[in-house]
């Protein structure tokens, strides 16, 4: 975790409305500044960063080093984009900054944001490249926007000019449908030549929603996320049902192989379609069932009402058939032979959130448990299979 | 002044090296590779394969602070003919300086080094200056030759402590 104080300088010259990284190149400039911010903070709490931009009327620092993020963070409102930018006295300004920092045990650093031509001679960024090495400052260079030869050239006889020890580093980051900051994340500018900030960039990319499902990090929103994937799980419990159901009228007269599950996860391959007999049984033990039975019957308040409606709507969708209508009878019995206990506990289902947090509740219950969802898939079937028997009928029908 | 020399020695004048704090010792300006410690460092000053060299450019700025008080009386700065040293400014007591601001203040005392200085007679120092020293900052302008690098292979100073309480020997006095 090495002290660093660091210096952003931000290209905001005109080249910057250019919309070949979405929304717009100054855009993009400003997510990855605020990334590499939280990143410096975080890595060591004594680190400081400022900021100055380097086109408009001319060079203007907006912060002066500090490790204070929402300061940071606020002063990049209501920069305009205008003007050219000038590369070297932007440097050089940034290099006086740091100078001037309060702790002077912090290593100096500038990451400079380089998106419009560079009109300053190669010699005269050598020589900067010098002055900054001779006073032990390292740069880091992200070249992105224009592209041209020149430039490119240009930037790498900086940074061999400042380079020691492999501690001043140039990324290029080309247009394309990736955002500025996630290329940048994977660069040695972020990780600090290998050591820390690598927490926190993993966390970036998670609130980025790259590696969680459904985009939101459970940290940060645990309902939401608990939510919607309880909602999921439902979701594919029903059509895991459907295909069952299926795959029981067509096997009912034959007794099906009772195919144990493996881990009793549902498979997202499962749809109403698919004409295998895959039938699915479940793996709970009765203690579990019965213990987490109890526990819904008393907490449960609700009278069940709508089962009685779902048996008109079986008579009224009978098959013409014949095995799908036995079938079909046969269900019935068995939902209204299961339903007698856990009755009332089907509205319950109805109620994701309530479900959700009644069973966090519970000791010993682990909603991401396979037999719990399991357990779930089941109740869940015996008050909607009703519909998916319609449903599915229908569909055999196509 | 090769008496004089000698006779620093007995005046109780010790080599400084034993009061230095090693954990500010700063330099710009150097070559990685061939750092400070080789200059500084018994054994390693001993050693003439063993520099200290510039890198960007020839000047190099040398920060030693003490653990100590310290009168500094004389100095050995030791290096190749060519690339040795020449022009050498030192500094009391100023923390933390930059290439830019060296020339900013006057400095504590300015040295030129001879042939023969490089080959190790030491440098008498303004004493009257070095009274009362916390932390010295040696400046090297150019060497010998005028070329891109400067090399040194050693640092000595010597001189003698201020009467400052050792914290360690502080003992709670005993009751009777």
């Amino acid at each position: 975790m090495v002290l660093e104080a660091t210096m952003i300088c931000i290209d905001n010259s005109e080249w910057m409305r250019n919309g070949d990284y979405s929304p717009t190149r100054f855009d993009a400039q400003k997510d990855a500044v605020s990334l590499i911010c939280g990143a410096k903070t975080q890595a060591n709490p004594e680190n400081t960063v400022g900021v100055l931009t380097m086109a408009g009327k001319g060079v203007r620092v907006l912060v002066t080093p500090t490790s204070d993020l929402g300061k940071i963070l606020a002063c990049a409102h209501g920069v305009e984009v205008g003007g050219e930018m000038n590369l070297a006295a932007g440097i050089q300004v940034a290099q006086l900054a740091l100078k001037h920092r309060q702790n002077k045990k912090q290593q100096q650093r500038i990451i400079v944001f380089v998106g419009s031509p560079v009109k300053y001679d190669k010699k005269v960024l050598e020589l900067i490249g010098r002055k900054l090495k001779k006073n032990s400052v390292a740069l880091d260079i992200v070249n992105f926007g224009e592209e041209d030869e020149e430039k490119t050239e240009k930037l790498e006889a900086l940074l061999a000019a400042v380079n020691n020890n492999d501690s001043s580093h140039i990324v290029h980051v080309p247009p394309g449908p990736s955002a500025l900051s996630d290329v940048l994340i994977s660069t040695p500018i972020f990780t600090g030549d290998g050591e820390g900030a690598s927490g926190y960039v993993a966390a970036a990319a998670a609130a980025a929603g790259g590696g969680f499902e459904f985009g939101v990090d459970p940290n940060l929103d645990p309902e939401l996320a608990l939510a919607l994937r309880v909602s999921m799980e439902e979701e594919r419990a029903r059509q895991e049902a459907a295909a069952k159901k299926a795959a029981e009228e067509a096997g009912k007269g034959e007794k099906g192989e009772p195919s144990t599950s493996q881990d009793a996860i549902m498979t997202e391959n499962v749809d109403p379609g698919t004409s295998e007999p895959e039938k699915k049984t479940h793996d709970l033990t009765d203690d579990e069932n019965a213990l987490l039975q109890q526990a819904l019957a008393m907490s449960m308040d609700d009278s069940s009402s709508t089962v009685a409606v779902r048996d008109t709507d079986m008579s009224d969708a009978s098959a013409d058939d014949h095995d799908l209508q036995l079938a079909l009878q046969l269900s019935v019995q068995d939902g209204k032979g299961d339903q007698s206990n856990p009755n009332d506990a089907n509205n319950i289902f109805a109620d994701q959130s309530y479900m959700s947090s009644v069973l966090a509740q519970l000791p010993g219950v682990d909603p991401n448990d396979p037999a719990i969802k399991d357990l779930l898939a089941s109740m869940q079937n015996q008050s909607e299979k009703k519909e998916e028997d319609s449903e599915s009928k229908e569909e055999e029908k196509k | 002044m090769s008496a004089e020399a000698a006779s620093s020695l007995q005046r109780n004048q010790v080599d400084l090296l034993e009061f230095i704090d090693w954990s500010g010792v700063e330099c710009l300006n150097q070559n990685s590779s061939h750092s400070l410690p080789n200059a500084l460092k018994q054994g390693y000053r001993e050693d003439e394969g063993l520099n200290l060299e510039s890198d960007a450019d020839e000047q190099l700025l040398i920060y030693i602070p003490f653990n100590q008080v310290v009168k500094i009386h004389s100095a050995v700065i030791q290096g190749p003919e060519e690339e040795g040293p020449k022009l050498v400014k030192l500094f009391a007591n100023r923390e933390h300086m930059g290439f830019s601001n060296v020339n900013d203040f006057p400095p504590s005392d300015t040295i030129v080094l001879s042939e023969d200085n490089l080959k190790g007679k030491p440098v008498l120092l303004k004493y009257v200056k070095f009274q009362n020293v916390r932390s010295l900052t040696i400046f090297i302008e150019d060497n010998q030759s005028g070329s891109e690098i400067s090399k040194v292979q050693k640092i000595a100073l010597f001189g003698t402590t201020v009467e400052t309480t050792d914290m360690k020997g502080l003992k709670k006095i005993e009751d009777h």
